[in-house]
């Protein structure tokens, strides 16, 4: 177990300089300097600016440099705001990122779920037939539609929900929403078709051929089962919710990482663009290796002393 | 004259396809009386196995039981509430499957799968039902029994695994044990224990066994009576002897003829039976053995059967009392000094 | 006892007896066309694709508009409106209508055709009032309390004489006065381009990687699997965030950036099948009649993993087509003026609250899309996957 966990996070560390590497080459292959895009600056104050930023040194010294940074947990400064690291940067936004974003799993675990069972259960019935029609429908809407559109009827029209703005907590019910529409849609869709599936399966008749009561075998042998796909999904799905948070973040004008991201986007702000993918991509590892540890131990056959199965 | 413990009367199951109805018992009647051993042999889709999920009602959605009665302990199992059903199932009557590979569940242990069998039809408390486990564990020889409840499924090699499927069905000391081919899926040693522990126990335990199998090698050795079965039908049945003594039906002498009799060292060749079984979505309205048969008649592709014969009966035209003697290879009179096991 | 004919004992011959009837057997494509044209929903995709499709190819033809064409003039017009109509008191009729939300009235014939702002009087700044004269009639446009309202010469509200549909712009026009309907349809060509494109890229890419992966095997495989893993464990839509900036916006750099990224699935379903069908005798059976590792790639291996292939890049379209509109909803897509679904999201939803009907378009039109790949790709998925046969 303790071997299986520092080979896991050995490979993430592996990943991670992979995507530190990429991501720092991709920001410097821009056409041009940082400063050359909007500004029109005058040539000493740009190379004052590239000294003071380190862009004069050959490109290798700047990776090191910035690999060194990496390592001592430092992303660097701001090119757009000077005296903001990075670092601050995804501080501020976090807290309102992390709280949207736990509150879209819960809703995508405490509604995928039971969703599909009841599809499940009820296979071919009006019950299924409804579930998998709203299913079907999130997961086609792109979130961003989802946001607008309710954002439209329910704040504008409706004036039920604030339009933007967290201090109440109604703010966050459009938010979540948006985010965890699609994936409530796909993971009830999962429960279903594992379930129908874990139904077929052999032990299911053992189950009832030993005279357990339905809501043991549903609950004691089906549905454990069924839910280990649903469980590995969830590291994708948290990768997702942080990504959907671009767009939703700016949309309904939460100040979180999402949308910093953006904004540093249309800022060409490239420390930050580099520093926060950096920071999702870490969060998202670790995210991954927690579900991949629950996954092992929900399922007694996956042995945690291999690299992977 | 004793009572039979399972009487199952004219049984017949369908599944619903895409491709529509396929009949895959057509009306089954045999007993099983209590302490003997009964084999249901057959090809694969002869409808054998259909026939004992029927009886205890596991069928999955497609199938749907048609008609017919079993009649276990004086009550009719296919009227029986699911409720009342569910308390027959594990602890009046016991199964086992094919695989035992697939039929224990993989993400609890060996252990607890015994144990809630027990907790779910005995009052006992946790500790007593892991004892009982742990007996039952033994008795199925499984070595150091207690630590082993602990493992998982996929620690276990096919032979154990089947020992702890056969612990979950006798958990309870079940009066009938309904084995579905539990030899098949397991190399051939294994086999051999297997078989030998089920006999062993159901000697010891004095229950009844339903073994139903495609192996007539594992029927010759184990079992008291036989019931043939091809097209979802009882084709021939009677004590296990006299059918390979006398086999009377054709597709019984064809199933005979095809297996390697180690025996016999007058170096027979084997002949196999010509042909495949008949497609159940359109069943054949005479004998569904017919194009297989050497002795075809007229009558046999239009009209099926009943079964001739007291004791061991055949269902087949050739023992109507007209049909022309001559087209009988050889219908021997069994000797009465032969017949065993009950008969009525 | 007798019952039976004497000629029924007659001993069956061989012909007679071998008359089995045998259901027609389909092949695996006629099979699988015929369980997919049973399936409604996949059908009625179809159709919509094809229309869908019909329609972003020819449909700019037939307007008169162009995406960027602009008339400031006329900018923000509804799809449809309440008309009211005004006699000057010389024989003639002016028919109009009122936006709301920017106090401007339209002139509009009989039919619902846009003919043009009508011009009033000086604007009153301190009542917020406007007239217009209409021949011997004046109206004023009351706009101090909201809802704005027109009052006769008397002081009464005037109310609308009907509506109508827009038959100029029928589905209005933006916040430039440019037509929307011509938008949508270029923005339906933008979004079909990025995605049959870049699904035709990754599946290059994905075949290709796959098919040596799985061919070659053992530690080519381990490692270019490897690669696979480090690729999928990064946010995809991050990568392509990142090969936007970069690019800088534009049709093709989103193309190459969804293509270039996107292929993982591809690869894996691919290596996935021919791992498990180079195990299959009939590959052992050609290789050892001569047959070459091309034509056991071509012939043998890729025809049989089609099914799975056919339903990943089904669904890979959605996919393509989403993150292009998401791409293009948060600044990184198509520039201006081009039109693209998630631009034409991305502006109405500054002008939502007064013009809800320039979201509603674009919303709709991504939304019904998408459905339709969906479905199509389900059905499909049903159709092909050999493990739903039954």
């Amino acid at each position: 177990m303790p071997l299986y966990i520092l080979q896991r996070l050995g490979m993430m560390l592996l990943t991670l300089w992979a995507i530190v590497t990429l991501t720092f080459f991709l920001m410097h292959a821009v056409p041009g300097g940082p400063f050359v895009s909007e500004r029109m600056l005058a040539p000493e104050i740009e190379a004052a600016l590239n000294a003071k930023y380190g862009l004069d040194q050959p490109i290798w010294v700047q990776y090191l440099s910035y690999l060194r940074g990496i390592v001592t947990l430092d992303l660097g400064p701001s090119f757009k705001y000077p005296g903001v690291s990075i670092n601050t940067m995804i501080a501020d936004g976090l807290p309102v990122t992390l709280r949207t974003g736990l509150l879209a799993v819960i809703a995508v675990v405490a509604l995928g779920v039971p969703l599909g069972i009841v599809a499940a259960l009820n296979r071919n019935r009006w019950p299924d037939t409804t579930v998998m029609l709203i299913a079907t429908i999130g997961v086609a809407i792109p979130s961003y539609v989802i946001a607008t559109v309710t954002l439209y009827i329910f704040a504008l029209r409706l004036g039920w929900v604030p339009t933007f703005g967290l201090d109440d907590w109604r703010g966050y019910i459009l938010p979540v929403f948006a985010l965890s529409g699609f994936w409530i849609s796909f993971v009830a869709r999962l429960t279903r078709s594992s379930l129908l599936e874990t139904f077929e399966q052999d032990y299911m008749t053992t189950a009832r051929a030993k005279g357990l009561r339905p809501g043991q075998v549903l609950f004691k042998h089906g549905l454990r089962n069924s839910l280990i796909p649903v469980i590995t999904i969830l590291g994708p799905v948290v990768a997702n919710l942080i990504t959907g948070s671009f767009v939703i973040e700016q949309i309904f004008a939460l100040p979180g990482i999402g949308r910093q991201f953006v904004l540093s986007i249309t800022n060409r702000d490239y420390t930050a663009i580099m520093g926060i993918t950096i920071f999702y991509a870490a969060a998202l590892m670790v995210m991954i290796l927690i579900v991949d540890l629950l996954y092992a131990v929900l399922d007694p056959r996956i042995k945690l002393t291999e690299a992977s199965a | 004259m004793t009572e039979p413990i399972l009487s199952v009367r004219d049984l017949k199951t369908s599944f619903f396809t895409q491709r529509g109805e396929v009949q895959a018992v057509r009306g089954v009647s045999f007993d099983v009386y209590p302490g003997e051993i009964l084999g249901i042999v057959g090809e694969s889709g002869s409808g054998k196995s259909i026939t004992c999920m029927s009886i205890l009602r596991l069928l999955k959605p497609a199938g749907r039981i048609k008609s017919g009665s079993a009649i276990f302990d004086g009550q009719d199992l296919m009227t029986l509430s699911e409720a009342d059903l569910s308390d027959v199932r594990g602890n009046r009557i016991g199964m086992i499957f094919q695989d035992p590979m697939t039929s224990l569940n993989p993400t609890l242990s060996v252990g607890e799968q015994v144990i809630e069998t027990i907790l779910r039809h005995r009052k006992a408390t946790r500790a007593e039902a892991r004892a009982r486990a742990v007996e039952l564990f033994e008795l199925v020889r499984i070595p150091s029994a207690a630590e082993r409840l602990k493992s998982y499924p996929h620690e276990f090699s096919g032979g154990m695994r089947q020992r702890v499927m056969i612990a979950i069905a006798l958990a309870c000391d079940p009066k009938l044990l309904i084995a579905d081919e539990p030899t098949t899926a397991l190399d051939v040693t294994i086999q051999r224990q297997i078989l030998g522990l089920l006999r062993d126990l159901q000697q010891r335990l004095g229950m009844a066994v339903i073994l139903i199998t495609h192996d007539l090698g594992v029927i010759a050795e184990v079992t008291d009576r036989i019931v043939v079965m091809y097209g979802g039908l009882v084709m021939e049945t009677g004590p296990v002897r006299d059918l390979f003594a006398t086999p009377k039906h054709p597709y019984t002498r064809g199933l005979l003829a095809s297996v390697p009799d180690l025996r016999d060292d007058t170096h027979r060749r084997l002949t196999p039976i010509p042909g495949s079984p008949p497609d159940m979505a359109h069943p054949p309205s005479g004998c569904p053995f017919t194009p297989r048969c050497p002795h075809a008649m007229r009558i046999c592709a239009t009209d099926l059967p009943p079964i001739f014969g007291i004791g061991q009966g055949a269902r087949c035209w050739l023992h109507h009392p007209e049909a022309p003697p001559s087209l009988l290879p050889s219908r021997e009179k069994v000797p009465e000094g032969r017949m065993r096991g009950p008969s009525p | 006892m007798s019952d039976i004919a004497p000629e029924m004992w007659d001993k069956l011959s061989p012909s007679d007896s071998a008359a089995v009837t045998s259901a027609p057997s389909l092949t695996y494509w006629q099979d699988a066309r015929r369980r997919l044209f049973a399936n409604k929903p996949a059908v009625v995709s179809i159709i919509f694709i094809v229309l869908l499709i019909l329609a972003a190819i020819f449909g700019p033809l037939f307007s008169p508009f162009t995406y960027a064409d602009q008339n400031l003039r006329l900018a923000n017009i509804p799809p449809a409106f309440e008309t009211y109509s005004v006699a000057d008191g010389q024989g003639g009729t002016t028919r109009f209508f009122l936006n709301a939300s920017n106090f401007n009235l339209y002139e509009v014939d009989a039919e619902g055709h846009v003919l043009g702002l009508l011009r009033g009087e000086r604007k009153d700044m301190l009542k917020k009032s406007q007239a217009f004269i209409f021949g011997d009639t004046t109206i004023t446009l009351d706009y101090s309390k909201l809802p704005a309202r027109l009052l006769a010469e008397d002081g009464a509200t005037i109310s609308p004489s009907g509506w109508s549909w827009n038959r100029t712009y029928i589905f209005g026009t933006d916040q430039l006065g440019r037509d929307v309907l011509v938008r949508q349809l270029y923005g339906a060509r933008i979004s079909l381009t990025v995605a049959f494109v870049a699904t035709l890229v990754n599946f290059f890419i994905g075949i290709f990687y796959g098919g040596i992966a799985g061919y070659i095997g053992g530690k080519t495989d381990a490692v270019m699997m490897r690669v696979v893993e480090i690729i999928a464990t990064i946010p995809l839509t991050l990568y392509v965030v990142l090969l936007m900036v970069v690019f800088d916006s534009g049709l093709y750099s989103i193309i190459i950036a969804i293509g270039s990224v996107f292929w993982v699935d591809m690869a894996r379903i691919v290596r996935g099948q021919i791992l498990s069908l180079k195990s299959q005798d009939y590959v052992a059976a050609a290789r050892t009649m001569g047959a070459g590792t091309g034509r056991i790639l071509t012939r043998h291996l890729l025809p049989n993993s089609i099914g799975p292939i056919i339903v990943t890049l089904t669904m890979l379209i959605p996919s393509a087509i989403f993150i292009e509109s998401f791409m293009s909803f948060i600044g990184l897509g198509v520039t201006p003026p081009l039109a693209s679904w998630g631009t034409l999201t991305s502006d109405a939803v500054e002008t939502m609250r007064a013009y809800p009907h320039q979201l509603f378009f674009p919303a709709a039109a991504i939304s019904l899309t998408m459905f339709a790949f969906n479905f199509l790709g389900d059905g499909l998925r049903d159709a092909l996957d050999p493990r739903f046969r039954r």
